[in-house]
């Protein structure tokens, strides 16, 4: 059997995750001699764009309509879509407040022109096609990118943490941040995988890993409103990353 | 009339096109092409907290992300009226290397070396000369540990906010970084020795103006607050915040990147612009870099900016080694934050991203939430001269065949190291 086809996508986004791959240095040229990458805009201008692909790796949300077909027709090519980032999974920071009234924020910030250009509300990828695994992270970690191509070198997918960056936190022996400084640190609610990154630094957690499936948001409000934070700037903070209600 | 359009620029980072009308042998409209959606990140951060900003607004671009990061923090800083410390001015600076030192070596090795080399990608070059993409790896991996170590991660750093950084590193990490640059001299020398050995590629040659910040004494990238634009000889400078009359900026139906003009004439940012306006930056070592690379400023081939990326590459690594050593012997004292209190004001930051001038602008109300904001990126400001140096590129090319037109299109698109996530920045008029 051959290698696997791999293509490596960016829809619209920061191209950060594309960046992670390309940031495994000690790990790139490994990884190109066990897959095959068939179509990498970013990284070769020599790309077979109509091919099958075993394996597509699709980065950034939907905001356009070009994007919503170009990531239907990465679909449509692929045996295994990977939505790889917060914006892939979550519909990340472009997706922070879906309700704004799109035309007139065009508007403001364009005059007449922006009139014309194809924008609308950020969505995820599985919001338009169907995704096999989403490996979140803005950006992914390095460590868990590697395992997830291992694991499908493999024939498996990879097992990712299902607890809160707090368990991470606290296996760190990290002062709380959210009990003991009245922080509004989102790491009781998002999902691990970052070895606390923030918390480590002092930094209280802003949630660019997406939500936790099953986090006691309500439990957290009620904590920081004793605290005299209120309701409205800790709901800003936890929907960075990911709306309300997306990604369920 | 016939049309030579490149639809997706490849190599570049982000979604963008060229489309070259002509009629005859002459070119009648150029256009560069941006169809990267409009995320409206502006409009998504009025009434958020003076804290929360800079994370968001990093987003913009992930290769750019220090950049954006710390030019909202100083932005946000001046706006509130915080001073921070000379060690995170200092720390701030060495992150800054740390992001031109990766950016460049991943625009060096992976995006422009291939086209001199008539392969499609680094992953082809590196099947017939696997030490030079070894050696631009090594490069990138050095950048990204300055990175890691300052701003706690290599993309979208975590470290850096309003008033200095969660934890400054310890003289442990410290000490790993400068070793890690004292090994990079000979990769140093061996990357030099690479970009000059590349063919020539001067087929495009205008006068071009440049625009930078201006460290008349110093090697900068984040401190100052004049920008200079140097044009046909002259010399003139902007203070920070009249930078609209630099910027000037204009919508254009076929890009979401906004153009920018000074005095009605397209200007470029970015490497070639910086060792033009900042002659002091002209180093011992960056002559010699400068001299072995053929490189003489100021210049009037865009292509000469991968050139002065490698001179800055040299530089950027000689300076971060300097300040690894100042903060080693001077000990990086675990010093906090310098408290923010929220006020109402308008604060303008500008530094020097990788690929150029950024400027962030803020302004704050009482409760230090944002009530309006402004970003004009590099690859925003680069948009008109890139599209000026593309009609030149087809206007005095000999060979007029379709491919070779696209080839040199393309070699001039990404000389210009475009950042097209960047350049859809959202400003407010």
């Amino acid at each position: 059997m051959g290698k696997p086809t791999v293509g490596i996508f960016g829809l619209t986004g920061c191209a950060g995750d594309q960046l992670a791959i390309l940031n495994c240095e000690d790990q790139l040229l490994d990884l190109v001699a066990f897959i095959d990458i068939r179509d990498f805009l970013m990284g070769s201008s020599g790309n077979d764009t109509g091919c099958a692909l075993d394996v597509a790796l699709v980065e950034g949300a939907v905001l356009t309509e070009r994007d919503a077909e170009m990531l239907r027709a990465i679909r449509r090519r692929s045996g295994l879509l990977v939505a790889l980032g917060t914006c892939a999974v979550w519909g990340g920071v472009a997706a922070l407040d879906r309700d704004a009234d799109r035309a007139r924020l065009l508007e403001e910030i364009y005059g007449e022109t922006g009139h014309g250009y194809d924008s609308m509300a950020a969505r995820a990828l599985h919001e338009v096609v169907k995704v096999d695994l989403r490996i979140t992270g803005c950006p992914i970690e390095k460590d868990q990118f590697l395992a997830a191509i291992a694991g499908l070198l493999n024939g498996d997918l990879p097992v990712y943490p299902e607890y809160a960056v707090c368990t991470e936190c606290k296996m760190r022996e990290n002062n709380c941040l959210l009990i003991e400084r009245g922080e509004v640190c989102c790491g009781p609610l998002t999902v691990a995988g970052c070895n606390a990154r923030c918390p480590e630094l002092r930094i209280a957690c802003i949630g660019c890993r997406g939500p936790l499936g099953d986090g006691n948001p309500n439990s957290m409000l009620e904590m920081l409103e004793k605290k005299g934070i209120g309701r409205r700037q800790v709901e800003d903070k936890l929907r960075t990353f990911a709306p309300i209600g997306a990604g369920q | 009339m016939s049309t030579i359009v490149i639809d997706h620029l490849a190599r570049v980072e982000g979604h963008g096109g060229i489309t070259v009308e002509l009629e005859g042998d002459a070119v009648s409209n150029v256009r560069f092409d941006v169809f990267e959606g409009a995320r409206l990140l502006e409009g998504l951060v009025r009434g958020r907290r003076y804290d929360e900003i800079a994370p968001i607004v990093s987003r913009i671009c992930s290769i750019c992300s220090p950049a954006h990061c710390l030019t909202s923090l100083k932005a946000t800083e001046n706006a509130l009226g915080v001073q921070v410390s000379p060690q995170t001015d200092l720390l701030r600076e060495l992150l800054l290397r740390g992001e031109s030192i990766q950016s460049h070596a991943l625009h060096l090795f992976f995006l422009a070396v291939p086209d001199y080399l008539d392969r499609p990608s680094a992953i082809a070059v590196a099947a017939e000369h696997p030490a030079a993409v070894m050696l631009g790896l090594r490069l990138k991996r050095l950048g990204n540990l300055i990175q890691e170590t300052i701003g706690g991660r290599a993309i979208h750093p975590v470290n850096a906010v309003p008033g200095g950084f969660g934890r400054v590193p310890s003289a442990d990490q410290l000490i790993a970084i400068r070793s890690a640059l004292i090994e990079a001299i000979p990769d140093a020398e061996a990357m030099l020795d690479l970009i000059a050995s590349l063919p020539d590629a001067g087929f495009c040659h205008t006068p071009t103006a440049y625009a930078a910040l201006y460290s008349p004494d110093s090697d900068r990238y984040y401190a100052g607050d004049q920008l200079m634009i140097v044009s046909n000889g002259d010399r003139a400078t902007v203070p920070a915040a009249d930078y609209r009359s630099l910027t000037n900026e204009q919508p254009v139906a076929h890009s979401h990147a906004k153009h920018s003009t000074f005095n009605g004439n397209p200007f470029m940012v970015g490497s070639l612009a910086r060792l033009t306006v900042n002659p002091s930056r002209i180093t011992e070592g960056s002559a010699t870099a400068s001299g072995r690379l053929k490189l003489s400023i100021p210049s009037d081939n865009p292509m000469d900016n991968n050139k002065a990326q490698a001179v800055e590459l040299v530089n950027d690594l000689g300076l971060a080694l300097d300040m690894v050593e100042r903060l080693i012997h001077d000990g990086v004292k675990d010093e906090g934050c310098v408290p923010v209190t929220p006020r109402a004001g308008t604060g303008v930051g500008i530094t020097e991203a990788p690929r150029g001038l950024l400027v962030h602008s803020y302004t704050y109300d009482d409760q230090g939430c944002v009530v309006s904001a402004d970003v004009i990126t590099p690859t925003a400001m680069n948009a008109a001269s890139l599209e000026q140096h593309l009609r030149k590129t087809v206007e005095q090319s000999a060979e007029r065949d379709e491919a070779t037109l696209k080839k040199k299109l393309q070699m001039i698109a990404r000389a210009y190291d475009p950042c097209i996530s960047c350049s859809v920045h959202l400003i407010r008029r």
